[in-house]
């Protein structure tokens, strides 16, 4: 097995927006008027190519979220894109990181959507459910204060649906649906692996041990990274069970060039986009209010004004790096500096590794992915370089030759009864003469 | 298996004026918190998303000549918010619930802002409780070319200036506000607002309901509002059957702080006339 795992992946921005001195939210009020969709048919393929490409260059996986509303992550059905990648890619694991599950009428149209991807993929699918961030409460009629209520019951009711035969009812508080049958269910067993995304919270960590998913932080400073997965571990302790190393990925963009300085004149404005610009959110935009329990909130506006936490739009660039948001150098500091943060936080993966990053120009963001490809990634793999995936059984077979050797005809063949004909026929050979003729 | 729960009582912090004691009563196994002062008529007036725990000046006014009776909701002030609080029905019958308690009979029930709506759909559950039904810059119902400002998406600051229109009340008002536990306090209270208004932020079916009452109806609005429309009041006036709309001038959204003594006098008339 790889030392560390490589996600890329891409949140999709929309740069050709006013200064930061002239809005006050990038999400939920800045209008959609600056949204130019000629621009975005652009920048999305392009966005698109990007995250193709991570198969031929080696990672382990690729990434793609929800979002709504805003211009910092423009990717409110993140099933689509996955639909596309699973379609121009042939072996790679792709990761709906995640689908916001308590912000739906109906929960189980991500499980049916989530069940054909994998389908179709052939089991590549990893399936992450987030609650949304509190601005995406704003774009419907979900009360945030239900939030973790709906997060939690839409989850059993996803996995009960992919589980467990139906037709069944739901008699759930706040879903009830007459009759669950999802068609078709999803091709890994039980179920694809579900990757939690959270931002350090004890409930979530309690949620990720009690269930055994996996467990990746949003962009945080190392040392919190590190406190939530050490938290984590803990937990898992208590429960009775060691966490694996796969069990927790950090999320820290990631820029390499030639040299130090040449990767931060390149990486500088456009990393620094992401956090002053992308996510310029007021409070009372980000906590809707309900959206954390007045107790968790409490915790977190003591953290702030004991400056132990400082709101993302106000980090500087050197502050980004001092606290290891992002990491950016040469490869001999890239490779230094992500085998000491992974080793520090005790991850197993790592997600948006020589990804593309804010606004950055295609040309840098293949540029950033080749030097990762070639540079970095070799250092924490076996000496094959090869993604663990490649060594791995694959959910399915790979070609229509091994399935038909593994899996024969199938169990049923199917057949049926002609209308006004009393014969059951067989469809395999329903067209040759001596079955087709005789209902005729 | 008990089918009502206890509701522990929550400590939160008390503003530095007007602040007074609540008594409580039990109800539904809620410990509802609540003001009362006076003799005469009883009337009941419901709050609106904040000033809290205050018995403020313009209570003082109506307790001189009614039986004036402030209570909390839950997640406001000192009544804590039960885990199966949903809605304004659920509310509707703790007050029903809670009238029935203090040996209430018939009321005049006065509203202000989202207790304005509260007042409203009690009313429409309960409209012969009631003797009087005052509804003060009420929210509720639809206007549908004017939705109006999200309160939710303003900041603490923008949310006072659109509530006030007389900054030395504001400036009053405000004192101890920037208090930590108070911020706390009123993000809880904000989440209780939530609860009830954050979608849809109107009822249809009370337009219909509200027919229902034959008890007099007054609604207050405020010459300029800025925080809810003013045709909002205008709405609820020609929807509420034998209704009387005033106006206060000279003032905003927060009127029952900036006008309390004008606010008292329109409100003690007309509960006057509709005793007779």
């Amino acid at each position: 097995m790889n030392k560390l795992r490589f996600y890329g992946f891409n949140l999709m921005p929309y740069a050709d927006i006013p200064p930061t001195s002239e809005f006050e939210s990038a999400w939920v009020s800045l209008s959609n008027k600056h949204y130019d969709p000629q621009r975005g048919r652009q920048i999305y393929n392009e966005y698109i190519d990007q995250l193709v490409a991570t198969e031929k260059y080696g990672f382990d996986g690729v990434g793609v979220n929800e979002h709504h509303a805003n211009f910092y992550g423009t990717m409110p059905s993140p099933n689509i894109i996955a639909a596309m990648l699973v379609q121009r890619t042939n072996h790679i694991p792709i990761g709906v990181i995640g689908n916001a599950i308590p912000l739906h009428g109906n929960p189980l149209r991500v499980a049916e959507e989530i069940a054909m991807l994998d389908v179709i993929s052939g089991g590549r699918i990893i399936s992450g459910f987030v609650r949304g961030i509190g601005c995406e409460y704003f774009n419907n009629g979900v009360v945030p204060a239900d939030s973790v209520e709906r997060f939690n019951e839409a989850h059993d009711l996803i996995i009960k649906a992919w589980t467990d035969d139906g037709p069944f009812t739901w008699q759930g508080d706040h879903f009830y649906i007459p009759n669950v049958n999802p068609i078709p269910r999803p091709i890994q067993d039980p179920h694809p692996p579900i990757w939690i995304p959270g931002q350090g919270s004890l409930e979530t960590i309690q949620f990720v041990a009690k269930h055994k998913y996996t467990y990746m932080m949003v962009f945080a400073p190392q040392w919190f990274t590190k406190l939530a997965f050490d938290g984590l571990r803990e937990e898992c302790q208590r429960l009775g069970y060691e966490a694996p190393k796969n069990m927790v990925n950090a999320c820290v963009p990631t820029y390499v060039a030639e040299t130090d300085k040449q990767a931060h004149r390149e990486a500088k404005a456009h990393l620094s986009w992401v956090f002053n610009t992308g996510l310029k959110i007021p409070d009372q935009i980000f906590f809707p209010p309900g959206y954390m329990t007045t107790k968790s909130f409490r915790n977190f506006m003591g953290a702030m004004q004991k400056g132990h936490v400082k709101p993302q739009a106000q980090l500087s660039y050197d502050e980004l790096l001092k606290d290891r948001y992002i990491i950016v150098g040469s490869p001999e500091t890239v490779r230094n500096q992500i085998g000491e943060y992974c080793d520090d936080v005790g991850a197993g993966g790592l997600i948006m590794g020589g990804s593309s990053v804010g606004p950055m120009p295609n040309w840098m963001v293949m540029k950033n992915m080749q030097i990762f490809a070639e540079e970095i990634m070799p250092e924490f793999r076996e000496a094959d370089g090869k993604p663990d995936y490649l060594r791995e059984e694959p959910p399915a077979p790979r070609t229509r030759t091994e399935f038909a050797a593994q899996y024969g005809p199938p169990p049923e063949t199917a057949r049926s009864i002609v209308t006004g004909s009393e014969e059951l026929i067989e469809h395999r050979v329903a067209h040759l003469p001596e079955i087709i003729d005789s209902s005729m | 298996m008990s089918f009502i729960d206890a509701v522990d009582k929550v400590e939160v912090p008390r503003p530095p004026k007007h602040y007074t004691e609540p008594s409580f009563a039990e109800v539904l196994g809620v410990p509802i918190a609540y003001r009362r002062q006076g003799n005469g008529e009883a009337v009941v007036f419901l709050h609106g998303a904040g000033f809290t725990r205050r018995w403020v000046p313009m209570y003082e006014m109506l307790a001189q000549k009614f039986d004036f009776i402030a209570p909390e909701s839950p997640g406001f002030g000192e009544t804590p918010m039960p885990p199966w609080f949903r809605d304004f029905s659920d509310l509707s019958i703790l007050y029903d619930q809670l009238f029935e308690q203090l040996g209430l009979d018939q009321i005049h029930l006065i509203g202000y802002s989202m207790g304005g709506w509260a007042a409203a759909e009690f009313a429409s559950y309960y409209p012969r409780r009631l003797k009087s039904l005052s509804l003060v810059v009420p929210i509720g119902l639809r206007l549908e070319d004017n939705p109006g400002v999200d309160l939710f998406q303003l900041s603490p600051q923008q949310l006072m200036d659109r509530l006030f229109n007389d900054k030395k009340v504001m400036a009053e008002f405000m004192e101890g506000m920037d208090d930590f536990d108070e911020g706390i306090h009123l993000y809880s209270e904000m989440s209780a607002a939530a609860r009830l208004i954050w979608a849809p932020r109107y009822n249809l079916a009370l337009e219909r309901r509200l027919q229902r009452l034959t008890c007099p109806t007054l609604v207050v609005r405020a010459e300029d509002d800025h925080l809810v429309p003013n045709q909002m009041a205008e709405k609820f006036a020609t929807t509420l059957p034998n209704n009387r709309l005033v106006m206060i001038p000279e003032t905003g959204h927060e009127l029952c702080l900036e006008r309390p003594a004008e606010l008292a006098r329109e409100l003690a008339d007309f509960i006057k006339e509709a005793s007779k």
